[in-house]
């Protein structure tokens, strides 16, 4: 496309155009109105003037005779700028006046008619005026015309028409010089952008939109682009980093089947030894796929795929059960698991929220037993130091699913850093596990709009999955208790 | 690899179903060559008869006209996905137990799957202990004492309208999670019982935890049904999952 082919195309110069139209549309109505009235105007000036010498001429007529208005008559139309006068007889034969000729039939007919005419004077001028005359008869048959000439009212309307063309003419070069300089500037800045995006494209993710400093709706535009290619770029980072990680945690057991299988295969062994090396394999596979799962599980919460399966149920209910599922697995390892429950409406994927509790209370039991050298420190009792505690209730428009234990807990700083995938903070690489319980706890939080907030318990550790609660309810309870705030979730 | 290791389960399992003697005809649709070579060769092993269909219509003709005890379904199949089989034999009034295997292993999937008329799913890959214990359930003959409402193996007695057990003359108290285990249980008596299955059907979690949790409310169960008898009746069957039987082993 050529430069001015883009530039005619910008919407700004056809918004111009448009602009342009309405604006001469505008000029010509008023220019078309003002000239009209100016002729109306004119007109009845005239038609009054006339009217008042014609009651005067027939009062002198009436007075002093023919020969009094012959006397009148060639008086005045002797005077300098006069008005148009002619007195015939009844047949026809002028007897006064300063009109040399007329168009036919115009002494015949009685009362206003606009003509043309020649003055005594220029009989040998080619080109007839125009007049607007007013004809009478007097009593004795005799023809009186008076009129005046309208070649004032012509010159004024030739000055509208030309004053209309010309405002045109400025109007379309104004608008079109106007239009297309906004245009190129417009043009100018969507070209810059333009550019940055296709060096974006070309695999250049830190580039930028330019930002003017105007505050226009160009650069809010640039703005919320530059917001967006800052979320891209970091989940490109993040996706890179998962990657990594994915190589590193799934390369590492996969390098350890291969070596085990590589092995048995080597040393001639017992029947025994093989089976002992492939049961191995077989739990290492599984392990593999159970990895697989939670990536694609955590995969989907994030896309929000999960969303198709929501219901209506009380997280009561899920953190009753969960700890149910899990509370022998907790005393075996000689601690108790304990839960809180109150009613917490939510409408959501059970299913989801469930495994996301699960993968809480699995940490919990996982890492939540306390160090040794700060158990004679923890104010409690030894039992209540080994309680591991689960607890659902509401809170505002909150639904609150929290895991308490009194184990080292997380360091602060390590907290945004353990809910990524497949962090596991140093002291628990050598227990089993994915590494991303965290991590899919938070996504499923993330896709019911809520979040996965890791806290203190001074010691210990307090994982809490807030989740926005169902809204029907919290309608109604909002209406019952005036002091609880009413949030749209 | 994966044939041996499968195969290393074969064996081990194989044990509890040709205890059974009972044999039955599978249809197993897949389109995968290799995958479905396996697991005829795997079925056969452990005395079941298996037919093959490599694509959707080969196989809903052959459902239509064989009598099998359970279908083994791809879901992704060549000329007919597995859901639109299912559908359609379901249309005509063929009741054939059906179990769903599928990549997608979702939970919406398998509801989907469900819906359709699946009886069972399981997504891949899996343990083929894990699906000859589920077809195993599924199929009719091996059905069982379905909705009795009593249950007895050896001499342990539940009764599901009173919710009591005993064993011999001792009466037994379980938790009501423990007692639907063993209800559990003791509808499948002599067949085999993942930990998946237990999961999915005593407490309805489809998920899949890190930890032993099955393991352990099992050895509970173990301690107040089968502690201080001589015979045991609550056996673990490796690499498998669980069986209760009177006289194994």
């Amino acid at each position: 496309m050529t430069a001015f082919g883009k530039l005619i195309r910008t919407t700004a110069f056809r918004l111009t155009l448009v602009y342009l139209l309405l604006f001469a549309l505008f000029a010509a109505s008023l220019l078309g109105y003002f000239a009209w009235n100016t002729r109306r105007l004119i007109t009845e000036q005239i038609t009054t003037t006339v009217n008042a010498e014609a009651g005067e001429i027939s009062e002198i007529y009436a007075r002093r005779g023919l020969r009094g208005l012959v006397f009148t008559i060639e008086n005045r139309a002797l005077r300098p700028g006069a008005n148009l006068y002619l007195v015939t007889t009844p047949t026809g034969q002028a007897v006064a006046g300063n009109v040399g000729s007329l168009a036919p039939g115009v002494m015949a007919t009685s009362g206003w008619s606009e003509t043309a005419y020649r003055r005594l004077d220029e009989q040998d001028i080619p080109r007839d005026h125009r007049a607007l005359v007013r004809v009478s008869e007097l009593s004795s048959g005799f023809r009186l015309l008076i009129g005046r000439d309208l070649e004032e009212r012509r010159r004024l309307f030739g000055i509208v028409v030309k004053a209309a063309q010309w405002s045109l003419l400025v109007v379309v070069v104004l608008g079109l010089g106007g239009g297309i300089f906004v245009a190129r500037r417009v043009l100018r800045r969507i070209d810059a952008m333009t550019g940055t995006t296709q060096r974006i494209m070309a695999g250049d993710l830190t580039g930028r939109l330019p930002v003017g400093r105007s505050g226009d709706e160009l650069d809010r535009l640039a703005e919320n682009l530059n917001a967006m290619l800052e979320r891209i770029e970091a989940l490109m980072m993040g996706l890179k980093q998962v990657s990594d990680n994915i190589a590193h945690d799934l390369k590492t057991p996969l390098t350890r089947l291969r070596n085990r299988a590589e092995e048995a295969l080597a040393k001639s062994g017992s029947e025994a030894e093989y089976r002992s090396a492939l049961e191995r394999t077989i739990e290492e596979s599984d392990g593999l796929i159970r990895t697989f799962n939670a990536l694609l599980m955590i995969a989907r919460a994030e896309s929000g795929q999960a969303r198709g399966n929501m219901d209506d149920f009380d997280a009561a209910d899920v953190a009753r059960g969960i700890q149910e599922l899990y509370e022998p697995v907790a005393e075996d390892g000689g601690m108790t698991l304990r839960v809180k429950t109150s009613p917490a409406p939510l409408h959501g994927n059970r299913e989801l929220i469930s495994q996301a509790l699960a993968n809480l209370v699995e940490n919990a039991i996982k890492y939540g037993r306390p160090l040794p050298s700060i158990q004679p420190l923890s104010a409690g009792t030894a039992a209540d130091g080994y309680e591991i505690v689960i607890e659902a209730r509401r809170d505002g428009a909150c639904v609150l699913l929290s895991v308490t234990d009194h184990g080292p807990g997380i360091p602060e700083a390590d907290r945004s850093h353990a809910v990524e995938r497949f962090v596991r903070l140093e002291a628990s690489r050598t227990q089993p596990g994915s590494g991303l319980g965290l991590s899919l706890a938070s996504a499923v939080a993330r896709l019911h709009g809520g979040e996965l907030k890791l806290g203190d318990n001074n010691p210990g550790l307090t994982a809490t999955l807030a989740i926005p609660a169902r809204t029907d309810i919290g309608d109604r309870l909002a209406a019952q208790t005036p002091d609880v705030p009413q949030k749209a979730a | 690899m994966h044939e041996d290791a499968g195969r290393a389960m074969v064996t081990e399992s194989s044990t509890a179903s040709t205890a059974n003697d009972r044999h039955m005809r599978l249809l197993i649709i897949e389109d995968d060559r290799e995958s479905a070579d396996y697991l005829v060769k795997a079925f056969r092993e452990v005395g079941h008869i298996a037919d093959l269909a490599g694509d959707g219509e080969e196989g809903l003709s052959l459902a239509e006209t064989g009598d099998y005890d359970v279908l083994v379904v791809d879901r992704m199949l060549p000329k007919r996905d597995g859901l639109s089989l299912i559908g359609s034999l379901r249309e005509k009034g063929n009741r054939t137990p059906v179990l769903i295997l599928s990549a997608l292993g979702q939970v919406d999937d398998r509801i989907k799957g469900l819906r359709a008329g699946g009886d069972d799913y399981l997504p891949k890959p899996y343990a083929f202990a894990e699906l000859l214990a589920r077809v195993e359930v599924l199929s009719r003959r091996h059905g069982g004492p379905a909705e009795e409402t009593s249950y007895r193996v050896g001499d342990l007695e539940l009764d599901r309208l009173s919710h009591r057990v005993a064993r011999g003359k001792d009466e037994l108290t379980l938790q009501p999670r423990e007692f639907r285990l063993l209800e559990y249980l003791m509808k499948h008596a002599g067949q085999v019982v993942t930990r998946t299955m237990l999961l999915e059907n005593v407490w309805d979690y489809h998920f899949d935890p890190q930890t032993n949790v099955i393991d352990v409310h099992i050895s509970r169960l173990r301690s107040k049904i089968d502690k201080g008898f001589e015979r045991p009746l609550l056996h673990t069957i490796r690499g498998a999952g669980y069986m209760i039987r009177d006289g194994i082993r």
